[in-house]
């Protein structure tokens, strides 16, 4: 229990907010069974029109990991996030020991003694570990208004002991690995003197020994009397580590159990609201094998990607699994031309050597790019000017110059069609959609292209579940109209319903190309971790 | 033990700090094989002196760009302070004292407007300090109302003028001192180290919980408030203010060019106090050489324009080796 | 399956229209308190002549803040041009060839801008704020002790005269206009550009090329502060190395007022047409009450500001309170995660 008083040394000596102060004179939760609690009631929330969270209702209590499952899209991550104080709710309530919390901000979460652990570690990435640790309560120096730098870097390597991560506060941020940065985040929970800790998928980007540190570290903190929250998919971690489970769909709480209380299967079910249908993939098993139309040559592009090597055929669907981290976005973003690389492409016969965007979408590649609200749709654009943006200069033209708006519009209102876009007007800005509609509407994009090869990363994100579906129908048509079809994506249930053949990546190198049958979620999960 | 909180960027800070020592050197070296009277306790002075009033919008510059932003109208704030501050010197004999309280208030409050429209309305700081560029100018003329100020008390001239020592000018001493000061703050207080963290990365900064719209709330005035101070320091030299004072010097430019070619980033996060210094003593530097070169003034502004391409340029590379070392780390060792 | 509507109404012009409004009222103000301000129409016409180097400098504005840049060097670019046209036709050279002297160069200065802003990917603002003095410096070196003034009679008609009672300066202004909207909604280009100022990284992604577009936009800023300075020499009878630099703050209220947004994408260059007359006329009407020229300026600057915050204001989603729309922008600018 050192950290503890470390941090309240330095937060009184920081004079900061008189909330946490009182929380802290409160009895410590884990010993004499003063119950914390964390409540949220009700939450409501949607982004651009789409709603995420509908009326869920969960809690966090003093001693226990409570587990939020649910699949990729189900707002897991985006309740943590409301908790946390990063985005703000459209309705219902946040209640701390009873107390309403209004309007709340990461800063005042951290006052309150609330802190959200995000998936990828943000620190950053001049300053030293110990001020990474500190930063946003910075504890004072002996002159009052400065920083104490000295004590600072002494309790910091205490709670870096703490959290089990051994090097030195003055080391830089940026010179630490991404599990080690982890650690780093978790020493600022505790830093901030910190009563609820969540983990959002924090293991995803770590390897199987890092994730049992965090494990151990949990454990830790869990019988020190913290509520923590955590959120993953993988569920073996899930029954590990848990004492309560909450299964999320949709946006809506759709199950809760204690620990030992519910099966591995129910908890699929209640996660994806069906049974795996794995059983779709016989129905294009037998196109026959084709040229070529992908064909990429020891691609290397430090440092996430050493030497990638992958054919895609003609009217194949092939699978690319891997962890976050592993290069495949990064080879995707290469073959494209986004990225600087060796090692060769060749598009349908033809070399490419140094593809931009441009050349590659004129020789018939097209990329279908991961973050959808970034590098995909232009929010505020309508839907017409958002189909046609990757294929403007091939639109038909007055007097060779002046665009046909007209005719732009019925050619983008034909292609939205052929991926089934529901939406009134075609003047209404693509914000507006749902994020499977979105999706679709990106497709028609590429399908104006008429490409030979796409590569579609994590063609389902952020679709609701029961529109992923129409999106695989989507692929399965273009692969049938003869394009070949790279689908990178962490859902390996998703590549085992799709995929032909799939390859699989760990730290930028290929490790295993796995075919038919023996594409499973055990084949793809050894590879994905580097296991042979 | 002291630095402990020391910026990583340290070592290419150290590599800026080396090439513009070098770079002063060199020029002071041939500027003196041509006309001997550049290596001069007199000629030091001067452009020690001269660089004071730079230095302060300097300093207050590399606030804002810190975090990530930019102040297009200090020089009508400058403008205004010395116009406000020289009248009532001039009119009422107002002491050195009171009158440097006087010149940091007007630019405390014409800070706290481009404060107020930067980061409580969200505006885009080149618009919005854009706009104020001109409403302080225009209040510079109001203020003025065709007079001018010409005869401030002997004092302030003396501390502009007079050397404390050969070749050390008395404003030298009052600029090492701000200087000193400032990289305190920015080092060693929460505040400072908000500025950073800020302008480094803002939304990691937000989730720490660090206070993002105070920090760049303060940001923008003290930079104002330095501004104003500048303007005093203006006073000191010349010993006279009119309605265009600040902007017929190009201020903006030359506030801006000094945080650059010290080492301040535009894109935030990195840079310093010392580096403002050092930026605006090597633009006064090269400015002297200039006028002992027989170029003639005229081509000042288009060296200092040369001068800022040159610094963004030779930043952008050191900062793309920095970001790579990054990355790499980051992905490699997990 | 239900079809989509291809719609071809518009967007209602809230802006456009309350812009007309406000012109239509300024004017109506200015003929019944000023009493040389109208004179039957033709006064009106004659004083656009003073504000159409602005207008035509705000239109390459306009196309630079569409891809969500800015470049600051074109009111110095323009004196640069007004400079060489009057220096050439002092040395004797034919009217024709001093202004394609004049644009070429500044052109020139433009498509330099682009360079090093899209091939070294160095931000516009500090790149154009460095060659705005640069041109500055080349202006006054070139000018000398004594700009050149007292031009010919027939490029002053460039400035001051008129065709069928229409001032010669006006009509360019209105056929540059006309080309640049058809520019930015009619070709691919333009296209183009739109998207990159929407979302520079979503353009990347889309097999746009930002490059090629930054260094055409930066082109046609540089050509469109050429015309304007030869428009400035023509209507003073005179070249001074800072006439064209006063006109850039008008000529960016100009485009904010006119709607565009100021990180790019959203804009017409029609509502910026509308912003130059209702400014320009505005400025015209203070100095013709006798207001002086930096009363203009501060009115100039209260204007870009107060357009900026009722844009604010008006971006509110309904029923969202001003403080949180505020938030909002803050967030925007900064890029911060969450709701948009």
């Amino acid at each position: 229990m050192d950290w503890r008083q470390y941090a309240g040394r330095c937060r009184n000596g920081a004079g900061e907010a008189s909330v946490t102060t009182r929380a802290e004179q409160t009895p410590s939760p884990g010993i004499d069974g003063f119950a914390l609690t964390y409540t949220a009631q009700g939450i409501c929330k949607s982004f651009s029109g789409v709603r995420v969270l509908a009326d869920v209702n969960v809690d966090f209590k003093a001693g226990e990991v409570h587990t939020l499952l649910g699949e990729n899209g189900a707002g897991k991550s985006t309740l943590l996030k409301i908790m946390a104080g990063v985005y703000s709710h459209d309705a219902g309530e946040l209640r701390l020991n009873g107390e309403l919390l209004h309007g709340l901000s990461p800063r005042d979460a951290q006052r309150h003694g609330v802190y959200l652990v995000p998936q990828e570690p943000r620190l950053m990435p001049d300053l030293s570990v110990a001020e990474n640790v500190y930063l946003g309560a910075l504890p004072r120096g002996g002159l009052r208004f400065n920083v104490g730098w000295r004590s600072m870097a002494d309790h910091a390597r205490e709670l870096l002991s703490a959290v089990g991560l051994h090097v030195s506060p003055h080391s830089l941020a940026g010179d630490l690995s991404l599990a080690q940065q982890q650690l780093v985040e978790c020493a600022r929970a505790l830093a901030h003197g910190c009563k609820v800790v969540f983990f959002d998928e924090s293991t995803s980007p770590l390897t199987a020994y890092d994730a049992d540190r965090l494990f151990q570290l949990m454990n830790q903190l869990r019988g020190e009397g913290l509520a923590l929250g955590f959120i993953s998919h993988r569920l073996d971690e899930v029954e590990a580590i848990s004492d309560r489970i909450t299964v999320l769909r949709d946006g809506r709480v759709v199950g809760e159990a204690e620990r030992g209380a519910i099966t591995r299967a129910e908890m699929t079910r209640l996660m994806v609201g069906r049974e795996l249908a794995i059983t779709a993939r016989a129905a294009h098993e037998k196109v026959a094998p084709a040229k070529p139309v992908l064909d990429v040559q020891h691609l290397a592009s430090p440092p996430q990607v050493k030497d990638m090597t992958v054919q895609v055929r003609a009217g194949e669907i092939v699978g690319f699994a891997g962890l976050v981290g592993s290069g495949r976005t990064e080879f995707a973003e290469s073959v494209f031309g986004l990225r600087a690389f060796t090692g060769s492409i060749t598009i349908d016969g033809r070399t490419s050597a140094r593809p931009t965007p441009r050349k590659s979408i004129d020789r018939g590649l097209v990329y279908l790019a991961e973050d959808r609200g970034r590098n995909g749709v232009f929010a505020e654009v309508d839907l017409s000017r958002n189909v046609t943006a990757s294929t403007i200069r091939r639109l038909p033209r007055k007097m060779r110059v002046l665009l046909g708006l007209s005719e732009e519009r019925s050619i983008a209102r034909d292609a939205l069609q052929s991926t089934r876009v529901k939406a009134a007007t075609m003047a209404s800005p693509i914000k507006t959609l749902s994020g499977g509609n979105q999706q679709r509407a990106l497709f028609a994009r590429w399908i104006l292209a008429h490409p030979k090869v796409a590569i579609l990363d994590e063609p389902t994100r952020g679709v609701d579940v029961g529109a992923k579906e129409g999106i695989y129908e989507i692929i399965e048509q273009l692969a049938k109209e003869g394009v070949g079809v790279l689908v990178i994506s962490s859902e390996m249930e998703e590549l085992i319903r799709l995929c032909d053949r799939v390859y699989v990546a760990y730290e930028g190198r290929i490790t295993g190309e796995l075919l038919g049958d023996d594409i499973s979620l055990e084949s793809m999960g050894r590879l994905a971790v580097g296991a042979t | 033990m002291v630095s402990q909180g020391r910026l990583a960027s340290r070592n290419i800070w150290r590599r800026r700090e080396l090439l513009l020592v070098v770079a002063m050197a060199a020029i002071v070296v041939a500027s003196t094989l041509a006309h001997p009277y550049f290596w001069s306790s007199r000629n030091i002075s001067f452009i020690l002196a001269d660089s004071m009033v730079v230095t302060f919008l300097a300093l207050g510059e590399t606030f804002v760009m810190l975090a990530r932003g930019i102040d297009l109208s200090v020089a009508p704030i400058l403008g205004l302070s010395a116009v406000i501050v020289g009248f009532r010197a001039q009119d009422h004999g107002l002491g050195l004292v009171p009158a440097v309280f006087l010149g940091a208030a007007v630019g405390i409050v014409l800070g706290v407007g481009n404060a107020l429209l930067v980061s409580i309305v969200g505006l885009p700081p080149i618009i919005a300090t854009l706009g104020t560029l001109s409403v302080y100018g225009g209040l510079q003329f109001v203020v003025t109302g065709g007079r001018q100020v010409d005869h401030v008390p002997t004092t302030y001239t003396n501390v502009g003028t007079r050397d404390f020592f050969k070749g050390v000018p008395y404003v030298l001493l009052i600029g090492l001192a701000a200087v000193v000061i400032t990289a305190g703050v920015l080092r060693h207080t929460p505040f400072g180290r908000s500025v950073y963290a800020v302008g480094d990365d803002v939304e990691a900064a937000y989730r720490a919980g660090i206070p993002v719209r105070r920090t760049l709330f303060l940001s923008y005035v003290v930079c104002g408030f330095f501004a104003g101070l500048a303007g005093v320091v203006y006073l000191m030299r010349t010993g006279s203010a009119v309605a265009t004072t600040g902007t017929d010097t190009n201020s903006n430019l030359l506030a801006i060019a000094a945080a650059l070619i010290g080492g301040t980033a535009l894109t935030g996060g990195r840079g310093g106090a010392f580096g403002g210094l050092l930026g605006a003593v090597f633009l006064s530097l090269t400015l002297t050489a200039m006028v002992f070169a027989r170029i003639q003034p005229v081509w000042q502004p288009a060296g200092v324009g040369v001068l800022i391409l040159l610094a963004v340029v030779f930043d952008r590379r050191t900062r793309r080796g920095a970001v790579t070392r990054w990355r790499r780390k980051a992905q490699t060792q997990s | 399956m239900t079809s989509i509507a291809v719609d071809t109404r518009r967007r209602p012009a809230v802006w456009g229209t309350a812009l007309a409004v406000a012109i239509a009222a300024e004017l109506v103000y200015f003929t019944l308190t000023t009493r040389h301000f109208a004179e039957h129409g033709h006064g009106m016409l004659v004083l656009t002549e003073q504000f159409m180097p602005t207008g035509v400098l705000a239109l390459g504005a306009a196309l630079v803040i569409l891809t969500g840049n800015i470049d600051l060097s074109s009111g110095a670019v323009a004196s640069l041009s007004a400079i060489i046209v009057g220096t050439q036709l002092h040395d004797g050279a034919s009217i024709a060839s001093a202004i394609v002297v004049a644009v070429v160069v500044a052109t020139g200065v433009g498509a330099l801008n682009g360079a090093v802003i899209s091939l070294l990917h160095i931000d516009s603002l500090l790149v154009t704020l460095a060659t705005q003095f640069i041109a500055g410096s080349v202006a006054t070196s070139i000018g000398g002790e004594n700009p050149p003034y007292n031009f010919s009679r027939i490029f002053l008609r460039l400035g001051t005269g008129t065709v069928a009672g229409l001032p010669i300066a006006l009509l360019i202004f209105l056929v540059l206009a006309a080309a640049t909207a058809l520019l930015v909604t009619r070709t691919v280009f333009g296209r183009s550009l739109v998207l990159i100022g929407y979302s520079r990284s979503a353009a990347d992604y889309s097999g746009i090329s930002a490059t090629r577009v930054l260094m055409g936009v930066f082109t046609l800023s540089g050509f469109a502060a050429g015309v304007s300075g030869v428009l400035l020499a023509a209507f003073y009878n005179a070249a001074r190395a800072d006439s064209g630099t006063t006109l850039l703050l008008p000529a960016i209220t100009m485009v904010v007022l006119g709607g565009v947004d100021i990180f790019g994408g959203r804009g017409r260059v029609g509502e910026v047409v509308l912003a130059v007359f209702l400014l320009g006329f505005l400025t015209q009407g203070l100095l013709i009450e006798g207001y002086s020229s930096l009363t203009a300026t501060m009115v100039t600057g209260l204007l870009l500001i107060a357009a900026l915050v009722l844009k604010v204001w008006l971006s509110r989603a309904p029923g969202q309170s001003l403080s949180r729309a505020m938030q909002n922008a803050l967030r925007r600018r900064l890029r911060l995660a969450g709701p948009s």
